[in-house]
């Protein structure tokens, strides 16, 4: 087990370096430059030339690049050009929303996929498989943004002073704050120091911070405004994820050792939940993980309609500022964060099918 | 004691004399150096007041053991110095003098823009000139926290001396779609939102709970035309197409509704900005007659630039460049193809060095509500956007812009104006209406036509005020930023020595009273009294020299800033002091 985690985590290294170089280049590629988008139109040709050489932009690619790099090994991600803050600060203000956001809307997905999928499989053929189908692919069919306004609109305005009322969008009702745990707890920490940062980064995860602290009417306020966020992005996975689960299923039912365990009498939501779904899961593990992959790397249409300001908002600010330290840092991030989902899906494999387990 | 106090008092006139008798344009003039630690008097703590000037500022004598500091310009007011400040001294503790190398008619309305607010000098000593997120001043709000992303939270100042907030608590927090601030709204979570898109309008109007607020939008969108390329070197050519264009089908079809046809380039709600001659008419015969003069009856092919980016002058650039693309066509028989730049090349190869080849979309959002803001930077003797400068347009702009007279400038104005008209350098197509958007049950709601919302003087009936705009700020130093969004975030904490009433007209601020000399190039501010900043530090001169020093000195310690770049203070004073050579 060891080894195979030693060996995959070698084997990211170079994809790490590839992705830092391609996206280096990439984001250099687009037309315009940092100084106008950052200054606006009515910076000089003068004040953009300081606005260069105070960031290094006026150095050859190479140099830029070979910094760069540089950079990374040491764990210094840059700093962002436009907020003159430190990537890594952004990172630990923007990452825990995303993280809070793609666990909730997986949950969501798996919650409600994995029975979609498990119905549809065991009415195979029926109104109620092709209805439940039809129910899971309107969520893939519905546009992220026109839906995300929809269940605003529906809950914020249409239901407003009702207890179904939802509120509209971002973290926290105005003027809430949640008090991070360490000064809750009166840690003493030194700013600016490394566990200064963890703990401020596990401080931003709000639902779990309140809840730890007891800090009950804020974490009831975070749920509030979670929901509505949550149930918009897990649509997409929600639908693959009942297909998946459907599909796998019909082939596991269809293997003889169902045959034989139905034949041994055992009842079938035994056969189903015993023998037929759990050899059926490593096709629908791995669109999870996938699935919490990509919605690791920050949905932007969501997090726009929602105002919530995590990962995809930043980096869509980035990328149009041209804030290439942003850029480059929270693409390295996720690249990083999907190589940790892959291989914890990897290793979920040996937990479901010990045949994988006994091979390695 | 007293002796030492006369001496130093006679002193003090003696040089104020020779000051106002010296030749401020006189480019071999040696100015006053940087002082820091320069005694000055105390005059006499009767304060005379002049019209327009706030009366009601309690006035103490100033302390006589304060040490005024003052910044200058080491090379004066040489001829290669272009910009507009020689000095800022601190007189005593309540009086500062800005020294300046010519006229400045728009003086107040220049200080009044809320990018010169006053901040404690020894706070910009502590934060080495980069108060980032955390500034520090005297208006009706102080800063409490700044939520990265999600919002900026005030407290009242319940110390301030003008109107204090009815509620205690406000909330600024930002949506990018209008659409999503316009739900904020109807849920209520929200009082009061910025720049609802011209598809809300209707929504907005429709809703009893909902009330939109016009904003008087001091802007223009023109078409550009640089006549160093042919055939817009023939100004036939050029009034042909300024008649061949309706302006008022493109105001009427892409325009939110309040917005107008341009009569001039500047609105008309800017002093002297429609002096002179309103704009040609439509009319397509008389423009193919122009053409058929320049031997084009037949029309000619051409390219119309313009960079995809939605700004208030011109909310779908898309839309209208098809649309005035048509219209050359079908009116005049040109052919002309539509290019789209990125952003920064448009404005780099059409605005700054005039080398887009055919026509150009472009505007402008004026800052602060002065004519010259509107005319100097398109139409001055260096600015190459239309190719070769007009010396029948910058001749008479540079009179009109050096002296504070308005019996010379309505005329200059006026000249210029007319030719503008003549010359045709861009065709002006339209002033664009924009509003806000509030719960109707807000009390004093308003959306001004310059400077940034107060959120003070909207009273929702609750104890916290939210107010939902496009977009987070970048940062809270404002001296150092250009974008909306931060100005108004640091409005509500840091002011400036002037600011502006809801209808644009100047008003006293920190300062009690700015008064010029006699040919406006030397103005002697009155510094309110008693005024303390949110950190219970007291406000005087020094702060604000510190704070035009932070701005305008390069070589100042303070001239840090966010990107470092103090875009506007370049601008609008025409250069920054002490410059590094190039």
């Amino acid at each position: 087990m060891l080894a195979f985690i030693t060996r995959r985590t070698l084997l990211a290294i170079p994809v790490l370096f590839g992705i830092m170089v391609v996206v280096f280049l990439l984001i250099r590629a687009i037309p315009g430059e940092p100084c106008s988008a950052i200054l606006g139109e009515q910076a000089t040709v003068e004040a953009c030339e300081r606005f260069n050489e105070a960031n290094g932009l006026n150095d050859p690619i190479w140099v830029q690049l070979a910094i760069y790099i540089g950079n990374v090994l040491t764990f210094n991600l840059g700093e962002s050009i436009q907020f003159s803050v430190p990537v890594s600060q952004l990172l630990i203000e923007r990452l825990p929303l995303t993280i809070e956001l793609a666990m909730s809307a997986l949950i969501i997905a798996v919650v409600v996929g994995v029975p979609l999928g498990i119905i549809a499989a065991r009415r195979h053929n029926t109104a109620i498989d092709a209805g439940t189908m039809a129910f899971a692919n309107i969520g893939v069919s519905m546009p992220v943004f026109w839906l995300g306004l929809m269940l605003a609109y529906l809950f914020a305005v249409v239901l407003k002073d009702t207890p179904f009322a939802l509120p509209p969008g971002g973290r926290l009702s105005a003027g809430v704050i949640s008090v991070p745990y360490y000064v809750v707890w009166n840690w003493n920490l030194t700013e600016g120091s490394t566990w200064a940062g963890i703990n401020e980064f596990v401080g931003n995860f709000v639902i779990f911070n309140s809840f730890i602290t007891g800090q009950w009417s804020v974490w009831w306020d975070a749920v509030q405004h979670m929901i509505l966020p949550a149930i918009t992005l897990a649509t997409i996975p929600m639908a693959i994820i009942a297909r998946i689960t459907r599909s796998s299923l019909l082939e596991a039912m269809n293997k003889d050792y169902i045959r034989t365990a139905r034949s041994k009498g055992a009842t079938e939501t035994r056969v189903v939940s015993k023998h037929g779904l759990r050899n059926s899961l490593l096709p629908v593990v791995t669109i999870i993980g996938l699935q919490l992959g990509l919605l690791l790397g920050g949905a932007v249409l969501t997090e726009t309609v929602f105002r919530l300001a995590g990962v995809g908002t930043a980096l869509f600010d980035a990328i149009t500022g041209r804030d290439y330290a942003v850029v480059q840092g929270f693409t390295v991030i996720i690249a990083a964060g999907y190589v940790v989902v892959n291989l914890l899906v990897d290793l979920s494999y040996g937990y479901l099918d010990p045949r994988i387990r006994v091979s390695k | 004691m007293r002796r030492n106090t006369a001496f130093l008092i006679l002193l003090l006139a003696f040089a104020l004399v020779v000051a106002a008798c010296s030749d401020s344009e006189d480019s071999g003039t040696t100015t006053t150096t940087a002082a820091p630690d320069a005694t000055t008097a105390a005059p006499d703590a009767t304060t005379t007041t002049a019209a327009g000037s706030d009366t009601t500022a309690a006035t103490t004598a100033p302390d006589a053991g304060f040490e005024g500091k003052a910044v200058a310009n080491a090379a004066g007011c040489a001829e290669d110095y272009t910009g507009r400040v020689n000095t800022i001294t601190a007189i005593d503790e309540f009086t500062v003098e800005f020294a300046l190398c010519q006229p400045h008619p728009a003086f107040l309305e220049q200080i009044a823009f809320g990018v010169f607010g006053i901040q404690p000098e020894e706070h910009l000593e502590a934060t080495s000139g980069a108060p980032l997120d955390n500034p520090i001043g005297t208006g009706p709000y102080s800063l409490q926290e700044w939520v990265r992303g999600d919002s900026i939270i005030y407290t009242r100042n319940d110390n301030y001396y003008g109107d204090v907030a009815p509620h205690a608590t406000a909330v600024l927090n930002w949506a990018t779609e209008s659409s999503g601030r316009l739900i904020e709204l109807q849920s209520g979570d929200s009082f009061g939102m910025t720049f609802p898109g011209p598809e809300d309008f209707a929504t907005i109007e429709g809703d009893s709970n909902l009330e939109l607020i016009n904003k008087p939008e001091a802007n223009i969108f023109y078409v550009g035309m640089t006549n160093t390329f042919e055939p817009f070197n023939n100004v036939d050519v050029r009034q042909a197409i300024a008649q061949g264009i309706d302006r008022q089908r493109i105001v009427d079809t892409f325009y939110p509704p309040g917005s107008e046809v341009a009569s001039h380039f500047t609105p008309c709600s800017v002093e002297f900005g429609c002096e002179g001659e309103s704009w040609y008419d439509f009319d397509v015969e008389a423009a193919k007659a122009l053409l058929a003069g320049a031997g084009l009856a037949d029309g000619f092919s051409t390219t119309i630039y313009y960079r995809d980016v939605t700004r208030g002058y011109l909310p779908t650039p898309g839309n209208v460049a098809t649309d005035i693309q048509a219209q050359l066509l079908e009116n005049l028989n040109i052919d002309a193809e539509v290019v789209v730049l990125e952003s920064g090349e448009f404005i780099e190869q059409c605005s700054n060095v005039g080398e887009c080849d055919g026509i150009h979309l472009l505007g402008w959002t004026g800052d602060y509500p002065h004519v010259t803001n509107f005319f100097d930077p398109h139409f001055g003797a260096t600015v190459l956007q239309f190719g070769d400068p007009y010396p029948e347009i910058y001749e008479p702009l540079l009179t009109a812009s050096t002296t504070t007279d308005p019996a010379v400038q309505g005329p200059a104005y006026e000249e210029a104006n007319n030719a503008i008209k003549q010359l045709v350098p861009m065709v002006p197509v339209a002033h664009s209406a924009s509003a806000f958007g509030a719960l109707a049950s807000v009390e004093g709601a308003y959306a001004p036509a310059w400077g940034q919302v107060l959120f003070n003087f909207w009273d929702n009936g609750t104890d916290t005020m939210v107010f939902t705009q496009g977009n987070e700020p970048i940062s809270l130093y404002c001296s150092d930023e250009t974008d909306g969004e931060s100005l108004r975030a640091c409005a509500q904490v840091v002011e400036a020595l002037y600011g502006y009433e809801p209808d644009g007209t100047v008003k006293p601020q920190l300062a009690t009273e700015c008064a010029p000399n006699e040919e406006g190039s030397v103005w002697t501010c009155s510094l309110r009294q008693g005024v303390v900043f949110h950190d219970g530090s007291n406000f005087d001169a020094n702060d604000v020299v510190a704070s035009f020093a932070a701005g305008l000195d390069a070589a100042s310690p303070l001239h840090t800033g966010n990107t470092g770049s103090w875009v506007y203070y370049e601008a609008l004073w025409n250069g920054l002091m002490n410059a590094p050579a190039e």
